[in-house]
């Protein structure tokens, strides 16, 4: 494979996270505009652990999927009883708000005779953990994806499990989840604070691959991007996100057919086909369709 | 300091009547639709676009322009309602909102690529100085604004509550259903909403295009975000709490950008919207609307 491939499929794994992120609210009845912020508290958190305090990634990696998890409950508390737009809306201003914050995040350390860390608006350079290491992209692409195939493998378990059903009923009707004795809060606030850990382990991987990432990285752009990936791919399965991020990255960037034309193509495209499937293409009765035909 | 503070209110009172504008526009298609038209803004920017071309092109006077702006927002309004909102109507509110985001995409490469730079003028709404006012200054564009903006309320005040169309709009508001069963044409009145909101926008594009003397494709965002901000800060679907969240956005930005600098304006906005949403005083729940 030559390096413009591998680049075009660790983005898409990469982006993958985010959109599972967005997946995962979505299928427990929330909209939220704001997971890019997770993301980027994983990107900052992880970079500073490795390229300011020497911390191995796979340590930095679990540190920022416990800050992201954690900066999600910080969001997710609040907002706890809001519904719709209102949360949408709430996650929307928290996510703002944490860019601005990494605006004005001036924390750098000298190392090596240079000054390394978050700059403010310019960016943190030199998240060179993996790059020193003299880890091939090829190499790279593999952790990503093998990251990636354990979350999936984690969501696949979920949705065969009760946990997976309780999910579901609790996003098609609040109401009669709480009437069942389920536990709304806690079900909620454990969604959101797994979706915040995602979010963030994605972040990690993200910046570890860029070796540089700036505030505008995680603009209100990506959060909505990831809410189109997981609707256009589809609410019936985990694998609905990924399909997602395949058709923007992969299929229209790469391809360059369209170059210059692509978000006319792609913004087209997404507005029709949600005509016909408002859930996506992988939606639960295609989902169920295709369990039935190969079980 | 106090003439600063003035100064500041003035300024925040100037730039909030931009955002009310937006935010009526935003809140008369989320009161009747109950859905988000994330290309709201994207809609005001085309329309924007299209003065500009015509500007670099031909040359043509304000008023012009200005008809051109309106009518390149209704146009994507249309477009936006077509594709996003009518086949929706029934289902899925987040399907119309990302429908919409798609259309945004669009309509950005689409006025990007009819114009590459990232920057361009566009015509001032009037040349001279601003009028002194003692030791403060009033620039005339402000004035103008203010102008445009209580007309156009008083305009759709009358629509809403003196015509037909408005009686019907209201029917709607207060149940789909039974103004459906009263014989009113539900699906013609959202369309003619929608039109009505986008030639709002288009109005406030234009008259923010031309007290800043410039448009760039961020024009899109930036009115989505103003005016769901002024709306939601309002209370969600309430045309006068449009109006008023728009000012206190307006205010709020210009005093705290004064005191902390711009990246704190918009930090201090965002907390403001989160905090009152997390502690949802009974105007922002109340459904009142209009």
């Amino acid at each position: 494979m030559d390096d413009y491939a591998i680049g075009v499929l660790t983005n898409i794994g990469l982006f993958s996270f985010v959109a599972l992120s967005a997946y995962v609210l979505l299928i427990a009845g929330e909209m939220s505009f704001g997971q890019q912020a997770f993301f980027g508290v994983g990107a900052y958190s992880g970079g500073i652990l490795t390229a300011m305090y020497g911390l191995p990634l796979p340590l930095a990696a679990l540190a920022a999927m416990m800050l992201g998890g954690l900066a999600a409950l910080l969001v997710g508390l609040p907002t706890l009883r809001l519904r719709g737009l209102y949360f949408a809306m709430a996650t929307l201003a928290a996510a703002e708000m944490a860019r601005i914050l990494f605006e004005l995040l001036h924390f750098q350390r000298e190392i090596g005779g240079e000054l390394v860390g978050p700059d403010g608006t310019q960016g943190f350079r030199g998240i060179r953990w993996v790059f020193e290491r003299g880890v091939e992209p090829l190499d790279y692409l593999l952790i990503v994806y093998a990251m990636l195939a354990l979350v999936l493998a984690l969501f696949l378990w979920v949705e065969r499990s009760k946990l997976g059903a309780t999910l579901r009923t609790l996003g098609e009707d609040p109401e009669l989840a709480a009437s069942l004795g389920l536990d709304v809060d806690r079900l909620k606030l454990g969604v959101t604070a797994a979706a915040g850990a995602l979010a963030a382990l994605g972040g990690v991987l993200y910046a570890h691959h860029n070796t540089y990432v700036e505030p505008r990285n995680f603009d209100i752009m990506l959060g909505v991007h990831s809410l189109a990936y997981a609707l256009i791919g589809g609410l019936g399965t985990a694998f609905g996100p990924l399909l997602g991020v395949m058709a923007d990255i992969g299929v229209l960037e790469a391809s360059q057919v369209l170059s210059g034309y692509r978000m006319i193509a792609f913004g087209g495209l997404v507005a029709v086909l949600l005509i016909f499937r408002p859930r996506g293409l992988l939606d639960e009765q295609v989902v169920h369709w295709l369990k039935r035909r190969f079980s | 300091m106090l003439a600063d503070l003035m100064q500041n209110t003035l300024d925040g009172l100037a730039a909030g009547a931009s955002y009310a504008l937006l935010a009526v526009g935003f809140t008369l298609i989320f009161g009747v639709l109950r859905r988000v038209n994330l290309s709201y803004g994207p809609a005001i920017m085309f329309g924007a676009y299209c003065a500009t071309w015509t500007y670099l092109n031909f040359q043509a006077g304000l008023l012009v322009l200005g008809i051109i702006t309106v009518a390149g927002a209704v146009l994507a309004g249309a477009y936006v309602e077509r594709l996003c909102f009518a086949p929706h109507r029934q289902g899925s509110a987040i399907a119309a909102m990302v429908a919409s985001f798609a259309l945004w995409m669009q309509l950005e490469e689409a006025a990007t690529l009819a114009l590459p730079k990232h920057l361009y003028a566009f015509p001032a709404l009037y040349e001279g100085a601003p009028l002194a006012l003692g030791a403060f200054s009033l620039r005339i564009e402000t004035l103008l604004l203010f102008a445009a903006a209580i007309a156009i309320c008083t305009l759709l005040y009358w629509i809403l509550y003196r015509s037909r169309f408005g009686l019907a709009v209201r029917a709607i508001i207060d149940s789909p259903a039974a103004a459906q069963l009263a014989g009113i044409n539900v699906p013609w009145v959202f369309v003619r909403v929608f039109a009505l909101a986008s030639a709002i926008g288009g109005l406030a594009g234009y008259l923010i295009a031309a007290s800043q003397e410039q448009v760039t494709p961020m024009l899109g965002m930036w009115s989505t975000l103003k005016g769901l901000l002024a709306m939601m800060l309002g209370g969600l679907g309430s045309l006068p709490g449009a109006v008023a969240g728009g000012l206190v956005l307006g205010l709020v930005e210009a005093h705290s950008q004064w005191f902390f600098g711009p990246q704190a304006r918009d930090l201090i906005a965002y907390l403001l919207l989160f905090v009152l949403l997390a502690l949802r005083p009974g105007w922002m729940t109340t459904r009142s609307a209009y």
